[in-house]
């Protein structure tokens, strides 16, 4: 690979890549405002200027150049850090901050902000600027995002973020010179479903999330890398949380799927998790029409009895899950049935998931809006791959109800909506219900177990393109819940009728054992950014 | 008295000159184009265009025919990108007006020479971007270019030869930073008028992302005069390096303002005396700005320099688009300094972070001293905030106002602490 010199370090790069790419890749910082990996290169703030003493030629650069827009050659030599890169960094550090407001303590970006981070880096630490500063009024930009123009340093990642990703063309610059704005027009607040990333893009705290907002500081944040639950798309995310609360979803770089933007609609995907009002707690069972919490243990003994009682077996025995379930629990699902009951049927509404939204301009690249699917769950393609049973009108569904199964097992929050399938498997003698929140199943079921959500349990969900991704727990769940695969496993008799599975790892393990699509897969290949899948075997035969 | 140089002017200077094609044809007009259409390839214009040594007269003096050799050479079949001629007739720098004059004497001798530009590019397409303020300039070139549409020199076949050829003239907004090329390029496209990061330059990646050649209008109206009498006779005016003739607006505390048009590489001293006639009513000269708004003031003792690029390079200022401002002995170089920082505040386009926070820190320094306060460490604050404009943004817009500043702050120190010594 060809390589240039950043003081005297070697660096590779690929061919047509700038300086700042190939340098930050290496792992070397440069400060720099302006650009961002996902937009055009302005080179605008000037910030990333370093010294080219050789272009690769034997001849140096006269001025300083902007590390961003500088095409990297073979043999060049560059300073970032001489007396001539210094002096350029500093004083663009020093421009910038005359017409900053300097209102970091009551900044929502203090702690993760760019410009704060560099001029504590790279600044001189005083100001000579003694005159009054630039203000801008208070505007009103949307549901979304705040925008507090002060603290703009008119990088206009904002700009070319509404202009080339998302083509909305509702977020421009205005003015010129030092009184260059970005705003919207006049009275037209952005409506598109991808403003949280303005936030995300904004190196200061102009642009903010407004549901985040003065809620708490960025540094006391956890951060664990998650999928959004949010559809079937599965862009990676950062859960941050503190106290057990979440305050936010942000976007995790994933080329192979989100690239660095996700929705807002995903943004917003953490409100469940904090919800107390519908949270189970604790094991409940229906005495006499009432439900009465119990504890786990008793639970399972009623639970093992009423089946003995029943005595049902194969056909009139059902489960059902929806897509929102991981992979181990459904692979825990099918197991309880074939290996308790002989039976096969677990079913999952099937969607099809289709793009939803289109650019409203005409953009030479609308990955962005492949981002939002009408399926709203995560895991279809793992059901579809489980072979669960599924079809678009539920119709072997239906047609297994005929029967009058006796015991339904609900996973989840399926078929909630459709009122034929739920009074037909009212019917049923046992209705078991596993899930993180109450919902019409729990309300139907005789007994309820309380199980974890997506935020606080290990486990796997194949996105629609077939990427294998994990989840990882980031709160605690209530101390009386379980997760979804040891109750499934204790319903299946464990310890004594087989093994007990602790958490989502441990049964991933016994899938790839299995073999199949799993076979030989741990968490260490999935990694931070998945796995692609072959195609499932079915598609593979058409 | 010095007598004009004339070769752009010769037209104008005629009385009764009517400015229109009949009168520009009588005068011997639309030969050179017709000689280049006929009896030269492109390659060939474009060599005896460099032979001649003309410099651009836009400001930075880039050898004209060197510039026309970077774009592609090979001829723009159905899969290739068109090549476009810009001619920047977005006068805008302070004090300059040539242009104007050229635009609304004799607006067909730059239009030849952009028609064999054209040729010489293979170039379909020309675009001149005129700022907006100068709504006669606009009319009278589209006026120029309507005749030569019904004279059938423009359009499909010109001549009979199969070359085709079409321009346009396209109203600016009146920014001045569009006289910037690339930010000129990006107006002509329909959005803001913004700097463009080079590289790629225009020759590669201009107008609509395709090979582009920016030119002054000037540059452009010497070109018939180097294709009838060649590169010799228009390197026979001037001195070495710093060919032709040029055409000076000199404006401010003389007693003759206007443009005259003299060889380059004529005295300074000379220009301002018997071109101008001297400055006003007798008095002392004071300071001189050479170059536009954006060249370093000089003082007084420093103007016998030949007036070329290379001159005034040396001088520590720059000719610039050669408009000549005069100052006499009762100006206060602090009150010109305001008045060229808070030109250049208003008209920075606020896209790199050094022009758009500095220009706006200096306008409120330099306005301390006009409020007659201030100190020492201002002035060399001024001149360090200055200093860190100058080679640390996307264009030369930066470089203007930095070394415009330091020029006023550096020569006329004592100006400043009068204002605070007293």
């Amino acid at each position: 690979m060809p390589t240039f010199y950043l003081d005297d370090q070697p660096i590779e790069f690929e061919q047509g890549e700038t300086v700042l790419k190939a340098v930050l890749r290496f792992g070397v910082q440069i400060p720099h405002y302006c650009y961002h990996p996902g937009l055009a290169i302005t080179a605008q703030c000037r910030q990333c200027l370093v010294e080219v003493t050789d272009m690769g030629n034997g001849r140096g650069m006269p001025k300083l150049q902007t590390a961003c827009s500088t095409p990297a050659s073979e043999g060049m030599k560059l300073s970032a850090t001489s007396e001539k890169a210094l002096w350029g960094q500093e004083l663009v550090n020093e421009f910038l901050l005359i017409n900053h407001p300097l209102d970091c303590p009551i900044c929502d970006q203090a702690g993760e902000c760019d410009l704060q981070d560099f001029a504590f880096a790279y600044g001189t630490g005083k100001s000579e600027m003694a005159f009054e500063k630039r203000v801008y009024g208070w505007r009103d930009v949307g549901t979304f995002i705040a925008l507090e123009r002060n603290r703009c340093i008119q990088c206009s990642r904002c700009e070319r973020f509404s202009r080339d990703i998302v083509g909305s063309h509702d977020f421009g610059a205005f003015l010129r010179s030092h009184e260059l704005t970005f705003d919207t027009w006049e009275d037209s607040p952005i409506t598109h479903k991808f403003q949280g990333n303005l936030a995300d893009i904004c190196p200061v705290g102009c642009i903010t999330n407004r549901d985040w907002r003065f809620k708490k500081r960025a540094w006391k944040f956890r951060k664990v890398e998650s999928v959004c639950p949010s559809c079937s798309t599965g862009c990676n995310i950062t859960l941050e949380h503190h106290q057990n609360r979440v305050f936010r979803i942000r976007p995790r770089e994933n080329q192979e799927v989100n690239r660095w933007w996700m929705c807002d609609e995903g943004r917003v995907g953490f409100k469940p998790l904090n919800d107390r009002h519908t949270r189970l707690g604790e094991p409940q069972v229906r005495v006499k029409g009432r439900f009465q919490t119990a504890q786990w243990g008793a639970v399972m003994e009623a639970i093992a009895m009423r089946l003995k009682e029943i005595g049902a077996r194969e056909k009139q025995v059902i489960a059902l899950t929806d897509t929102h379930a991981t992979n181990e629990e459904m692979f825990m699902l099918r197991r309880l049935l074939a290996d308790g009951f002989g039976s096969q049927g677990v079913f999952f509404p099937l969607i099809v998931g289709k793009q939803q939204e289109k650019p409203t301009h005409p953009l030479e690249d609308d990955f962005i809006f492949t981002l939002i699917t009408t399926d709203k769950s995560p895991n279809t393609e793992g059901a579809k791959r489980g072979d669960l049973i599924g079809d678009r009108d539920d119709k072997r569904l239906k047609a297994a109800l005929k029967e009058s199964p006796k015991v339904v097992i609900v996973l989840g929050a399926p078929f909630q909506q459709n009122s034929e399938i739920r009074a037909a498997v009212a019917k049923a003698e046992l209705i078991v219900y596993i899930g993180a929140f109450a919902n019409a199943w729990s309300e139907a079921a005789d007994v309820v177990l309380p199980g974890y959500t997506y935020a606080e349990k290990y486990g796997t969900w194949i996105n629609k393109a077939g990427r294998l991704q994990r989840i990882q727990p980031a709160l605690n769940p209530p101390e009386q819940a379980r997760d979804q695969v040891w109750i499934l496993s204790a319903l299946l008799g464990a310890p004594e009728n087989g093994e007990s599975f602790a958490d989502g790892r441990a049964v991933l393990e016994a899938m790839a054992a299995q073999g199949g699509d799993f076979a030989g897969i741990g968490g260490e290949q999935i990694g931070h950014l998945g796995l692609q899948l072959k195609k499932a075997a079915k598609e593979r035969k058409k | 008295m010095a007598e004009e140089k004339l070769l752009l002017l010769k037209n104008i200077r005629q009385q009764g000159y009517g400015g229109d094609y009949a009168s520009y044809k009588k005068t011997g007009g639309g030969a050179a184009f017709k000689k280049a259409l006929t009896g030269m390839t492109p390659a060939e214009v474009i060599e005896t265009v460099k032979e001649s040594g003309l410099r651009g007269r836009g400001g930075a003096g880039f050898p004209c025919g060197v510039k026309w050799s970077f774009m592609p050479k090979d001829l723009p079949g159905p899969d290739q990108k068109p090549h476009y001629l810009v001619c920047n007739a977005d006068e805008a720098e302070p004090g300059t007006l040539k242009d104007h004059v050229l635009m609304l004497g004799d607006p067909h001798m730059f239009i030849e020479g952009m028609m064999i530009g054209c040729y010489a590019m293979r170039s379909t397409h020309g675009y001149i971007y005129i700022r907006g303020e100068s709504p006669h300039a606009i009319r009278r070139v589209q006026a120029a270019i309507d005749e030569l549409y019904k004279a059938k020199l423009l359009g499909k076949n010109i001549l009979g030869s199969g070359v085709q050829l079409d321009l346009t003239v396209h109203p600016g907004a009146g920014a001045y930073i569009c006289g910037e090329e690339t930010a000129m390029l990006d107006s002509l496209e329909g959005k803001r008028g913004l700097p463009r990061s080079k590289p790629p330059f225009p020759a590669q990646s201009g107008f609509n992302a395709c090979p582009t050649t920016v030119n002054n209008v000037e540059t452009l109206a010497n070109i018939p005069f180097i294709l009838t009498e060649g590169p010799k006779a228009f390197a026979a005016f001037g001195s070495e390096n710093n060919t032709g003739t040029q055409a000076v607006s000199i404006s401010g505390h003389v007693e003759k303002p206007g443009v005259y048009e003299m060889d380059m590489g004529h005295n300074l001293k000379s220009i301002l005396e018997d071109f101008a006639g001297g400055v006003r009513g007798g008095k002392k000269l004071k300071a001189l700005i050479p170059g536009g708004a954006s060249a370093p003031v000089m003082r007084a003792d420093e103007i016998d320099v030949p007036y070329d690029f290379d001159s005034l390079m040396k001088a520590g200022t720059m000719r610039g688009s050669a408009a000549i401002m005069v100052f006499d002995e009762d100006t206060d170089m602090v009150e010109v300094a305001n008045r060229t920082i808070r030109f250049f505040n208003h008209e920075s386009c606020g896209q790199c972070t050094p022009c758009r926070e500095g220009t706006f820190w200096i306008k409120n320094m330099i306005r301390q001293f006009g409020d007659d306060a201030g100190d020492e460490a201002l002035l060399s604050l001024v001149h360090r905030a200055a200093g860190n404009i100058i080679g640390t943004t996307i264009c030369a817009f930066g470089d203007a106002v930095g070394g415009a500043l330091q020029g006023f702050v550096q020569k006329f120190p004592e100006d400043f602490r009068n204002h605070f010594q007293s």
